[in-house]
C-alpha cells in the first residue's frame, strides 16, 4: 500500500470509529429512560453494537498507526475528533433519537454493502461481520419510524420536526474526506456520491411511506469532519472525566 | 366438592412432593399474594437498579468497560422483563405494577436507594450486590412456582457475568494507584452494609419466612444466605488488601463462619419505606421517563389498531 | 388514546436445527412485528437460537393437568361453524422443565384442538398443555437468521467464563503470601 493510500485509509478508519463511538454515547443516554422497558433493552443493544463497531474500527486504525484506542478516545480534544455533527447532537425526544438512528443505520447499511468488496481485506472482513448487526438496526429503527410517522398526530408532528432538524445534517454523512479519491481508485472504499444516491433511493420512499415530508429547501451542512458543534466538547468532558482523573492508572 | 382445607392440604402435598405449580393450578390466596409481592418487588429492583449504574456508562474509562456496562444494564432490563411477566401470570397487570412503583406504593430492594458516587462503586455493586443477588436467585430457581423458577434460571445464568466483571474491576483497582485503592475501599465502606441488608430482616423478625418455606418459595432463611455471602466475600476482600467496615467482624474457628457485627435495622426500615438518599430521585427519573414516553406508547397502539389485520375470534 | 404497557406475546425459541421450539417467556409489544424484534432483544442476547415464534397471549388456550382432571371439559365452547384450522400444541412434561413443541392438530375451536391434542399426544404424561392457531404465529424468517441471531455469538465479554477472577485472586494471594483463610 503506498503512503498516500495508507494515510487516507487511516483518516477514514478514524472517521468511522468516531461516528460509532459518539452515536453509541448518545444512544446509551437512554438507558433507564426509554418510554417502555422493551426499548430500554433494545436501545441498549443498539448502543452496545455501535460501541462494538467503534472498537473494531479503532483496532484497525491501531493496526496501522500503533496508537492505543483507549488513549485515542479518552485523551483527544474535540478539535481532533472526526465524527460528523449528526451524531453529536443531543438526544432530544424519542422521535429525534430514533430518526437519527434510522438515517445513520441506512447509511451504514449501504456503505457496508459496498465495503464487503473492499480491496483492503481487514476492511472487507470487518464489514461482513458488522453488516449483520446493521441490518438488524435498520429493521428495528425503520419499524419504529413507520409507526411514529403514521401513529398519532402527536407522534407524526414530533417525527416531522425531527426530520426537519436532522435532514441538513445528513449531507455530511456523504461528504468525502479530502483524500477519498485515492481510496476509491484503489477499490478500498466506495465513492461518497454514489453512496448518497443509493441511500436516498432507500430513505426517500421510506420516509414518504411513513407519512413524512423531506424538507426540500434546506441548507445542507456540508463541512469537513474537523468542524464540530458546541455539543461535542461537553459530551467529551463527561466521557473523559474518569479516565483523565488519573492518566497513569489502569481501569 | 372439596373444602378449602382439603385443597390446601393437597396443594401443600404437591409442594412437598417437589411438584411445580403452574398458572391455572389451584393455589391458596396467600401463595398468590406473597408471590406477587416478591416477584414484582424483584422486578422493580431490576429496573430501578438500571439507573445507578446506567449513569456511569457515559463515563466508563475504557472502551471495554463501556461495552461491558452496557451489556450488564441491558441484562438488568431483561431481568425486569422476565420478572414482570412471571408476576402477570398471577393475575396482576404490568400497568398495575408500574403504577404501584411510580406512585411510591411498591417496595423494591433498598440497596438501590444509595448513590453511586465514584467509578469504583460500579465494580463494587457488580461484585457485592450482584454476588448477593446470585445467592438469593440460585435458591429461588428451585422455587415451587413454575414461571418464577424459570425466570430465575435464566437470570442466574446471566447474573454470573455481572458479578465477575465487577470483581475484575475491584481486583484491578485494589492493585492500582493509591488513589484507586482509596476509591475502591471507600466504595466498599459505603456498600457493605446495604448489601447485607439485601438479605432481609433477621429470621426472628421475618414475618413471611415460615410460610414461604412451607410453600417451597424459599428453601433457605435470610440469615443463612447472609452468612454464606459474608463467608464468601471476606476472605477474598482480605486477599486484595481491602477491609470490611465492621469493627466487630471476627472469625469463629469452630463454625468456620465470619461473624458480622450488628446491622443498623433502623436504617434498613427507613430506606425501605422511602427515606433513602436516592429514593425520590430514582423514582422521579422513572416517573419522568414514563410520562415523557406516554405519547410514544399511545402512538404505537394507534398504529397497531389501524394496521393489524382482523383476528377472527 | 389509551396508554398501556401494550399487549402480551408469548415467545418460543428454537436453539438449533432439529430441536423443538421451547417456551422461554413473554414480551409486551403493540403488534406482532415489534413483538418479534423485542423477543430477539430480550431472549437472544446470548447464544443459541435459529428461530423465534411470537404469539399473542390472549389467543393461547392453556390448561394444566390438574385443571383438566378437576374441571373436565366443562368449558368446551359451542362450536360455531368455523372452518377447520391448524393448531400448534405445546406440552410441559417435567416439573423442572418448560413447554415444548410437540406438533399440530386440526380443529374447529381451541377447545376441540386441546381435546384432540390430549388424545393424540399420549407418549408422555403432560403437566401443562398450550394450544394456539398456527396462523397467529409470527416467526423469524430463515433469511434473517444471520442478522437476528448471529450477533449474540460475537459478545464473549457477556459470558462469565471470559473473566479469570479466581485465578487473579489466587495469584495475588501467592505474591503476598497470605495465610490460607477458610472459604
Amino acid at each position: 500500500m503506498n503512503s498516500r493510500v495508507k494515510k487516507a485509509l487511516i483518516q477514514t478508519l478514524l472517521a468511522m470509529a468516531d461516528d460509532e463511538l459518539i452515536l453509541a454515547h448518545r444512544d446509551s443516554e437512554w438507558t433507564g429512560h426509554a418510554p417502555i422497558l422493551e426499548e430500554d433493552i433494545a436501545f441498549a443493544n443498539i448502543a452496545q453494537d455501535e460501541m462494538g463497531h467503534a472498537i473494531i474500527w479503532y483496532s484497525l486504525y491501531a493496526d496501522l498507526t500503533g496508537e492505543n484506542p483507549d488513549s485515542l478516545v479518552f485523551f483527544r480534544e474535540a478539535a481532533a475528533y472526526r465524527n460528523i455533527q449528526l451524531v453529536e447532537l443531543p438526544k432530544g425526544d424519542w422521535a429525534f433519537s430514533m430518526l437519527r438512528q434510522y438515517l445513520f443505520d441506512a447509511a451504514e447499511m449501504v456503505r457496508l454493502e459496498q465495503l464487503v468488496q473492499s480491496q483492503y481485506p481487514p476492511l472487507a472482513h470487518v464489514a461482513a461481520k458488522i453488516r449483520k448487526e446493521e441490518m438488524y438496526h435498520y429493521r428495528h429503527t425503520s419499524t419504529w419510524i413507520r409507526r411514529l410517522g403514521l401513529g398519532t398526530e402527536e407522534s407524526h408532528r414530533r417525527t416531522q420536526k425531527a426530520l426537519d432538524t436532522l435532514w441538513p445534517y445528513t449531507f455530511q454523512l456523504f461528504t468525502p474526506l479530502p483524500n477519498e479519491p485515492f481510496l476509491s481508485e484503489a477499490g478500498i472504499v466506495p465513492e461518497s456520491a454514489q453512496l448518497h444516491a443509493t441511500w436516498a433511493k432507500v430513505v426517500l420512499p421510506f420516509l414518504k411511506g411513513s407519512g413524512l415530508i423531506v424538507p426540500e429547501t434546506c441548507t445542507p451542512i456540508i463541512v469537513q469532519r474537523d468542524q464540530h458543534t458546541e455539543h461535542l466538547s461537553s459530551l467529551l468532558l463527561e466521557m473523559q472525566e474518569v479516565a483523565r482523573s488519573d492518566p497513569q492508572a489502569q481501569w | 366438592m372439596k373444602t378449602e382445607e382439603e385443597k390446601l392440604r393437597e396443594f401443600e402435598d404437591r409442594i412437598a412432593r417437589g411438584e411445580t405449580i403452574e398458572p391455572g393450578d389451584w393455589m391458596p390466596e396467600g401463595y398468590r399474594k406473597q408471590l406477587i409481592r416478591m416477584i414484582s418487588q424483584h422486578a422493580h429492583s431490576e429496573i430501578v437498579g438500571m439507573l445507578p449504574e446506567g449513569a456511569w456508562i457515559t463515563r466508563a474509562p475504557t472502551l471495554h468497560r463501556k461495552r461491558v456496562l452496557l451489556a450488564k444494564v441491558q441484562d438488568e432490563g431483561g431481568h425486569g422483563e422476565y420478572l414482570y411477566h412471571a408476576a402477570e401470570t398471577l393475575g396482576i397487570s404490568r400497568e398495575e405494577m408500574l403504577n404501584a412503583l411510580l406512585t411510591g406504593k411498591a417496595k423494591y430492594a433498598s440497596v438501590f436507594n444509595y448513590p453511586t458516587r465514584t467509578w469504583a462503586d460500579v465494580g463494587v455493586i457488580g461484585w457485592l450486590v450482584d454476588g448477593a443477588a446470585i445467592l438469593n436467585q440460585t435458591m429461588l430457581a428451585k422455587c415451587s412456582y413454575g414461571p418464577y423458577a424459570r425466570a430465575m434460571l435464566r437470570i442466574c445464568a446471566e447474573e454470573n457475568f455481572h458479578k465477575k466483571q465487577g470483581q475484575e474491576m475491584v481486583i484491578l483497582l485494589s492493585q492500582g494507584t493509591p488513589a484507586q485503592r482509596a476509591m475502591v475501599q471507600d466504595a466498599i465502606n459505603r456498600w457493605w452494609w446495604p448489601t447485607l441488608m439485601m438479605f432481609g430482616p433477621h429470621d426472628t423478625d421475618s414475618i413471611n419466612s415460615a410460610e414461604l418455606i412451607r410453600w417451597g418459595i424459599k428453601t433457605k432463611t435470610n440469615d443463612e444466605l447472609r452468612q454464606m455471602f459474608i463467608n464468601q466475600m471476606v476472605p477474598e476482600l482480605h486477599a486484595l488488601g481491602l477491609t470490611v467496615p465492621d469493627p466487630d467482624l471476627r472469625y469463629d474457628a469452630e463454625t468456620g463462619n465470619w461473624i458480622s457485627g450488628e446491622i443498623d435495622w433502623e436504617e434498613f426500615w427507613r430506606v425501605i419505606r422511602g427515606g433513602g438518599p436516592c429514593n425520590k430521585e430514582r423514582l422521579a427519573a422513572r416517573q419522568k421517563a414514563h410520562e415523557e414516553g406516554r405519547w410514544v406508547r399511545e402512538a404505537l397502539e394507534a398504529y397497531a389498531q389501524k394496521h393489524t389485520k382482523e383476528q377472527i375470534r | 388514546m389509551s396508554d398501556t404497557q401494550w399487549p402480551r406475546f408469548e415467545v418460543f425459541l428454537q436453539a438449533a436445527e432439529g430441536e423443538p421450539h421451547q417456551y422461554v417467556g413473554s414480551v409486551h409489544a403493540p403488534d406482532a412485528e415489534m413483538a418479534l424484534l423485542n423477543a430477539r432483544d430480550v431472549f437472544v442476547r446470548r447464544p443459541h437460537c435459529v428461530s423465534l415464534w411470537v404469539v399473542p397471549a390472549d389467543h393461547i388456550l392453556a390448561k394444566t393437568a390438574q385443571e383438566l382432571a378437576e374441571k373436565g371439559w366443562e368449558e368446551v365452547e359451542t362450536p360455531t361453524q368455523t372452518q377447520t384450522a391448524s393448531y400448534c400444541v405445546f406440552q410441559k412434561r417435567e416439573h423442572r422443565g418448560t413447554l415444548i413443541y410437540v406438533g399440530i392438530v386440526n380443529a374447529q375451536t381451541p377447545a376441540q384442538a386441546l381435546r384432540r391434542a390430549v388424545e393424540l399426544f399420549t407418549k408422555h404424561p403432560s403437566l401443562v398443555w398450550w394450544v394456539f392457531p398456527v396462523r397467529l404465529v409470527t416467526q423469524s424468517n430463515i433469511e434473517e437468521r444471520e442478522s437476528l441471531f448471529e450477533p449474540a455469538l460475537d459478545k464473549p465479554y457477556k459470558q462469565p467464563t471470559y473473566y479469570r477472577t479466581s485465578a487473579q485472586i489466587h495469584q495475588i494471594k501467592l505474591t503476598k503470601r497470605l495465610p490460607e483463610e477458610s472459604l
